[in-house]
Formats: structure tokens, sequence, C-alpha cells
């Protein structure tokens, strides 16, 4: 389970990844970000950032 | 003003230009990082029974399985003398006889990154052959396997190599002719993955010694670690050089290893946050290969640090307006 996270411009580019409170960054070559999109492919929606 | 007379080689005549960076070369001939196990940020020297199937009991040796709980794995695990030139080594012990399923590995691969490995030509007429060198130690003996592979699983080479004598230190040296087709990137990602194998089935397990178009982790009828309970596989020394022949083991200075993990995973110790809900940015040490993966544990103090604007230098933090101690990690490994 992942929850969406805005930045300091209130620009959300960045999630967190629930199990281990980790922030992945959303760059193509960061291999937590490539399960991430691996996880929305599969049908997965992500919560809203608060 | 009379200089003194420098007597160098000409690059091309007494030096051939294509041995520059090859053979008894002394300056990153080893494309491993950490092929001697010293540098452990993960774990330090605990043991770990990874019950995920993709985690790193050591820097830069991702343990890659298809069950969890198959192996404790540990910096110097099962606690035997290194072989001679090195202090450390990764051990890893099989915690049961579990028969691997035929399209099931356990492995213990580094990716090595391409930009560390553009210069070997793969993919080309131009190809550059290679030479895999490592220290081995097993209470099992036998045929043993492993495989290198492209980034895109696409190209494998199999390989195969001979543990004679149980629990004595065996070293290995296996020669590989370049793969000339194929497409190896040559960019931030993973360039060439070596996979050693505790285990294999028999649908990516391929024939030793040559490149095929399938995703292979072993070399057919290897010996499987992960089916003895209790067995053992010690390996140190990897090294990864071009050339058709192994030379003697590059030592780096121990920061100078460090600071090449640190580019794929680092942690600190204690920071803080204020009372007063201000921003804080750290900076790495060393500039991460990606933009990296933040991850937190709390300590002492309320509220829960929010981590910002991540880059390949840094990133912010901030809390409420509590102070809480914490520490981060930051993950970029391939």
């Amino acid at each position: 389970m992942y929850k969406l996270q805005k930045n300091s411009s209130n620009e959300i580019n960045s999630v967190i990844r629930l199990s281990d409170n980790a922030t992945i960054p959303f760059d193509p070559a960061n291999t937590d970000y490539q399960e991430y999109l691996k996880w929305l492919e599969a049908g997965n929606t992500p919560e809203a950032a608060s | 003003m009379a200089y003194g007379l420098i007597n160098a080689d000409q690059i091309g005549t007494s030096v051939a230009n294509t041995s520059l960076g090859a053979g008894d070369a002394s300056l990153m001939k080893n494309r491993i990082i950490n092929g001697a196990m010293t540098i452990s940020q993960y774990n330090g020297t605990s043991s770990v029974t990874p019950s995920t199937t993709n985690t790193y009991p050591i820097d830069r040796w991702q343990y890659n399985a298809s069950q969890s709980s198959k192996f404790a794995i540990q910096q110097n695990g099962g606690a035997v003398t290194p072989p001679v030139g090195f202090i450390n080594y990764l051990g890893c012990t099989s915690q049961s006889a579990y028969s691997v399923g035929a399209s099931e590995s356990f492995v213990l691969q580094q990716s090595i990154e391409g930009l560390n490995v553009y210069d070997l030509g793969w993919g080309s007429a131009n190809a550059k052959t290679v030479t895999l060198s490592f220290w081995v130690y097993s209470s099992l003996t036998g045929t043993f396997g492993g495989a290198l592979a492209n980034n895109g699983n696409t190209r494998c080479y199999p390989f195969s190599y001979s543990i004679p004598v149980a629990n004595t230190w065996t070293q290995i040296s296996i020669t590989i002719a370049g793969d000339t087709t194929g497409t190896w990137t040559t960019d931030n990602s993973a360039g060439i993955k070596l996979r050693f194998s505790l285990g294999a089935g028999a649908t990516v397990s391929g024939t030793a010694g040559s490149w095929s178009g399938t995703n292979y982790y072993s070399a057919t009828g290897a010996v499987s670690v992960v089916g003895t309970n209790g067995a053992t596989f010690y390996i140190t020394g990897v090294q990864l050089e071009v050339g058709s022949s192994a030379t003697g083991y590059e030592y780096r200075q121990y920061g100078q290893e460090w600071a090449l993990c640190q580019r794929y995973y680092q942690g600190t110790s204690n920071v803080h946050t204020s009372s007063s809900a201000y921003p804080f940015t750290t900076r790495y040490p060393v500039t991460t290969r990606a933009t990296p993966t933040i991850t937190t544990t709390l300590g002492g103090g309320g509220g829960t640090p929010g981590i910002y604007d991540i880059s390949t230098s840094g990133f912010r933090y901030q809390n409420d307006t509590s102070q809480r101690d914490f520490t981060w990690t930051a993950s970029a490994e391939l």
C-alpha cells in the first residue's frame, strides 16, 4: 500500500510506502518507484495525499 | 634554462592502446564493488535470514530468492578463517533441505552499473573478453553454477565451476568472451548482473559456457546448496576484469570502497528536528546513483518527520512542533 505525498511546493512527486514508511521519489531509475509503477499497473490505487 | 630528458612511451607504439585498462592495470580493474565483502552497512556482522525475496545482506550483494527464510547470511558467517589476503567473506548457511521447483532460484547477485562497464562494448562486434575470479568454500563438493545477465535478462551466460574438496577455500577463474549481440545498457541502470547460484530449477538453468537469449540463474546440473540442511557457501575476493586471465585481486582503500558502496546505499546516525517546525536540509556524503528511497527510523520525541524534495544530493525534512530524533537510510540500489 502506498500514499501520495506533496513536496514543499505542494506538488506530488513522491509516494510513501506504508509498510515501512519509506519515501519513494518519482525517479524512473529508482527501483522502488519501478515496483510502485507495477503495483499501479496491477490496478491498485494509492491513498490521497494529506 | 635546461630541462631534463623525458623518456615516455607513446601510446600505440610500445604500449598498445588496447591493453590500457586491462590485464595488470591497478586502477579500477575490478568492476565488482565490495568484492572482498568488507563493507557491511546493512547488517554489520549480524546474521540475517531474509524473509523477503530481494534483500541486501551486505553492501552491493543482493540475495534474490523464490522462497523466504531459506538461508542465514552474514559477514564472516560460519567463523572460518578467510583465504590468505582477506579478512572478510560472505557466509550463507542453508536453513532447511528444500527441493527447488523448476522455475525457482536462490542467488547472490551483484548488478554492475552500466556506467562502470560501458567500455566493454558488449552488444557490439568489439565486445571485450572478461575474466571472473573469486574464492569459494562449501561443505558440499561438485559442480556449482552461476550466470551473467543483461539488464533485461534477455542475454545470459551460465557458468560452472568445481569445488573438489569440502570445507576448503578454492580459487576459481572463469574467462568469458564478451557478448556481441543483445542490448547491454551503458547508463545508470544495471549493465551486467553477476549471479552465484545457491540452487536453481531446471527451467532457469542453462548450458554452461555459451550465451543464450533465455534468463538463467545457473548452469544445468549444478549443486543445490539450498537442498541440504546446514550446507554452507562462503565467498570472497570476487573480481570481474577485462582480459583473458585473472590477475591479483585489486585492493582498494577502505574509505574508497565504502564511498563506492554509498552511491547505492547509505545511512546516518541520529539526526533531529527542532520544536519550531523549521525545515532542515541534509546532504549525503556521496552523490547517489538515482534519486534514492529514504527510510526513517524514529527515536525519542514526538511527531513524524516528513521527507521532502529528495534528490541525488540530499533531502529536506520537517516535523510539526515536536522535537524528534531519527535515523535515515538512502537506497539507490540497482
